[in-house]
This record gives C-alpha cells, sequence and structure tokens, in this order.
C-alpha cells in the first residue's frame, strides 16, 4: 500500500474508532472481545479500501460500522458466544405484545438500572438497531446499510426492540410493586 | 390501525423518518388518540432513558494505540521502506565501529549478524504483541502487582517502574522468548503509543554496548546495566524513546545505589 493511502485511510476511517468500538461492545457485550472484533475489522476495512468510493470522514462511518457488524456476527458464530440462544427469526422474535401499559411511560430508577439487562438479552438483530438509532442516530436507510436488510425491515426491528425494552421495564417495575 | 402500525408510527414520526406532510398528519392524530399519544410518551421516556443509562461509549486509548500499530503494520513495507533503508545501514556502520573497538575485528562478522539477529527478534515480538490478545499476560498499572506475577515464571526478578507521572504509563507485562531464552517483556503507553521492554540478567562478553536503531518505522533502543540487558522498542519517535529510557536507567540507577 502506497503511504498516501494508509494516510487517506486513517483520515476517514479512524476517525469513528468510538463509533466502532460502541458497536462491537454493545454487540460481543464483553470487553476484549470489542477490542478484538475492532481491531479485526479495520484490519478488513483496510484490505477493502480500494472499493471505497466517499471522500470524507463522514463517508466512512456507515462504511465501517457495516463491517464491525459483520466481523462481530462472525465471531458470534465462531466463538458460539451465544450458545442456547435461538438463530434469529424476524417472525418468531417480532411477535406483539396487546397493549402498552400507561405507566410504563414512568420510568422509576430501577427500571432504568435493568435497561442495560433488558438491551444485552435482546438478540443482537435487535440491539443494534437500538445502538445504531438510539446512541449513534443513524437514519433508517444509514442502519440499513450498515445491516444489510431494507429499510421498512430497519423500521420494524427498531419499533419492535424498542417495544421489548418498554415491556421489560414496565415488567420490572410492575413486579417490584408486587414485592411485599 | 393494528397496535404494531400504531408502534411503527410513533417511532418513525419521533425518528424523523416520517415525510413532512405525513409528519404533519401524525401530529394532528396524537392530539385526537388517546392510544397513540400515550405510546408517544412512553417512547419518549424510554429513548430519554436509554440515551441517559446506555452511553455512546469512547474507545480505549489502548485500543487507539492497538489499531493504529495494526494498521502500519498490515499497510505493508513500502510505507516505511523509504525511511527504514538509509537509517538501517547508518545504524549497521555505527554497531560495526562500536563491535570493532571492544572485541576487535575478527569477531565483527559474527557479532554484527548476532545483534542484527536480536533486533529482528525484538522487532518481531513487539509486533506480535500488538496482536488481539497478544500484548498482556497481566494487565495492571501497578509495579507492585506486575513484578510480583513474574514471580516462578522467570529465573530473575524484573525491575519493573511507572513513569505514569511522566506520561508513560505502565500498562502490563508478559513472559517473551529472546535470542535462545525466557526474558520478561513490561509494556508501557505515550499517549496513542505502547512501548515493550525487554529485560534480563546480562551476561558478559560483547554486545553490551547502547546503540540505537531504526527497522521498519520502528525504534529500537538497547542498553546493558551490571544486572541487565535492556532492550526497548516502539513507534514513539526516536527523542521521546530516548526519553523513555533515559527515564528507566535513572530509575535502575537510582535502585541499585
Amino acid at each position: 500500500m502506497e503511504p498516501n493511502e494508509l494516510g487517506r485511510f486513517e483520515a476517514i476511517v479512524l476517525p469513528h474508532l468510538d463509533a466502532a468500538y460502541t458497536l462491537a461492545r454493545y454487540l460481543t457485550r464483553h470487553e476484549h472481545d470489542a477490542q478484538d472484533v475492532v481491531q479485526d475489522a479495520y484490519l478488513r476495512a483496510l484490505k477493502y479500501f480500494d472499493g471505497f468510493r466517499g471522500a470524507e470522514a463522514a463517508d466512512g462511518r456507515a462504511w465501517l460500522l457495516a463491517i464491525v457488524r459483520n466481523t462481530a456476527f462472525t465471531w458470534r458464530r465462531r466463538y458460539r458466544q451465544e450458545a442456547g440462544a435461538a438463530e434469529f427469526d424476524e417472525q418468531l422474535h417480532s411477535e406483539t405484545v396487546a397493549d402498552v401499559h400507561p405507566e410504563a411511560a414512568l420510568l422509576g430508577a430501577s427500571a432504568r438500572e435493568s435497561l442495560h439487562q433488558a438491551l444485552d438479552q435482546l438478540p443482537p438483530e435487535f440491539r443494534e438497531v437500538i445502538v445504531l438509532r438510539e446512541l449513534q442516530g443513524l437514519s433508517y436507510k444509514e442502519i440499513g446499510d450498515v445491516t444489510g436488510v431494507p429499510v421498512g425491515t430497519v423500521m420494524s426491528r427498531l419499533s419492535r426492540a424498542r417495544g421489548r425494552l418498554q415491556r421489560a421495564l414496565y415488567a420490572e417495575q410492575e413486579g417490584r410493586r408486587h414485592e411485599p | 390501525m393494528s397496535h404494531s402500525k400504531l408502534e411503527l408510527q410513533v417511532d418513525a414520526y419521533l425518528d424523523g423518518e416520517l415525510a413532512s406532510r405525513d409528519a404533519r398528519d401524525f401530529k394532528a392524530h396524537l392530539k385526537e388518540c388517546p392510544d397513540c399519544a400515550r405510546l408517544h410518551d412512553a417512547r419518549v421516556a424510554l429513548g430519554a432513558a436509554i440515551r441517559a443509562e446506555v452511553p455512546a461509549l469512547r474507545a480505549p486509548d489502548e485500543l487507539r494505540t492497538r489499531v493504529r500499530a495494526a494498521l502500519r503494520s498490515a499497510a505493508g513495507p513500502s510505507v516505511t521502506r523509504h525511511t527504514t533503508a538509509p537509517l538501517g545501514r547508518r545504524w549497521l556502520a555505527l554497531a560495526a565501529s562500536v563491535v570493532l573497538v571492544a572485541v576487535g575485528s575478527w569477531r565483527l562478522a559474527s557479532n554484527r549478524a548476532a545483534g542484527e539477529a536480536l533486533s529482528e527478534q525484538v522487532l518481531t515480538s513487539h509486533v506480535r504483541s500488538l496482536m488481539p490478545g497478544h500484548l498482556t499476560d497481566v494487565v495492571s498499572s501497578d509495579q507492585h502487582t506486575v513484578k510480583p506475577w513474574f514471580n516462578g515464571k522467570l529465573d530473575f526478578s524484573p525491575a519493573v517502574y511507572d513513569f505514569a507521572g511522566r506520561g508513560y504509563p505502565l500498562i502490563g507485562g508478559r513472559l517473551d522468548y529472546l535470542g535462545g531464552r525466557p526474558v520478561a517483556a513490561l509494556v508501557y503507553g505515550r499517549r496513542q503509543h505502547l512501548i515493550n521492554v525487554f529485560l534480563w540478567p546480562a551476561t558478559q562478553g560483547p554486545g553490551r554496548e547502547p546503540g540505537e536503531t531504526m527497522r521498519q518505522g520502528y525504534h529500537l533502543l538497547h542498553w546493558t546495566t551490571p544486572e541487565y540487558t535492556y532492550w526497548v522498542v516502539s513507534d514513539l519517535g526516536m527523542a521521546e524513546l530516548r526519553e523513555f529510557a533515559q527515564l528507566v536507567r535513572g530509575a535502575d540507577s537510582a535502585a541499585t545505589r
């Protein structure tokens, strides 16, 4: 690789290290795995940089995150970190529940503590859309580019993921209320 | 409209993903539909809770350093070739002259080859340490944790210092293998850079003179104290690496005084 090319890569792709780490960290749920995934993803990105068309740092984000995402999913398959977890099933995981209780809007402190736990328990396909939208502010289109699914699927996954988080929080609150 | 459709609408509205006319219509609908209004409020609260409790993260400095080093290494020799060759030759000349004075001309060839082989090993070990999971066996910025970790793993107890106050924090240590023997490897940080310090008990004979070199974009320094042979390697600039080496030597001589 030419020295200038490495410089260009660093200018466009390195600024997104925090975003890459955030996604990897929430997907792998493990500090060291996240670091390994990010490093692996950067090396892959360098390899495929020839095919990258963008010219500015802003262009590199979704492109890099797609690589991070795929690297994390490959790792998950390879190391079976989610052994016992069912393969993702769009239909199965998209079942809806009847109603949202009005008090679900009122999130107590204890419920907030369980938010991390609820996020961890989401299938990774749901977790990643939450991270990409809520933490990194990507548009539906960008999320579709990263995850390789149509915008309609992004929309429904995001909505279902939020519904699950909300119900998990509500259930947690409800459980506490009924404790003696 | 089914419940899941309502959720989709509320989410797309809040995410700013509805076309402007649809957004206006939906806003009007919210005023008339208690179900949607309730969902809307619940989602706003959820969004606030996520932003408050599930933060976007900052990559650790260690990762930043690792990624940079891995990229440099993967980008290949063409990135560094232009600068390394002349310096490498200059070092060879320096090493040659030092060895010449110290041990006589008949050993010149073999010592130069041995020195080069060792610096090659040091560099290889450094680069390998930057690969995922290879950097440290013991991770601690506390010298009193790192030093005892070597007990029973080496036939010597390496000197471990922390120069965090001087901008070179201790990151950890690991066992490594150089020049045909197990050695202590200590890892220090400097901003985005990593420094590997290799040390093992000094032996008598040639090759004890301090030296510095540059290989493939990395800087290497080595010196020998009465007790230890030191090799220090990093992608850090030579001036800063010398400053770091000076700290180690200063701490060493203070410890033995």
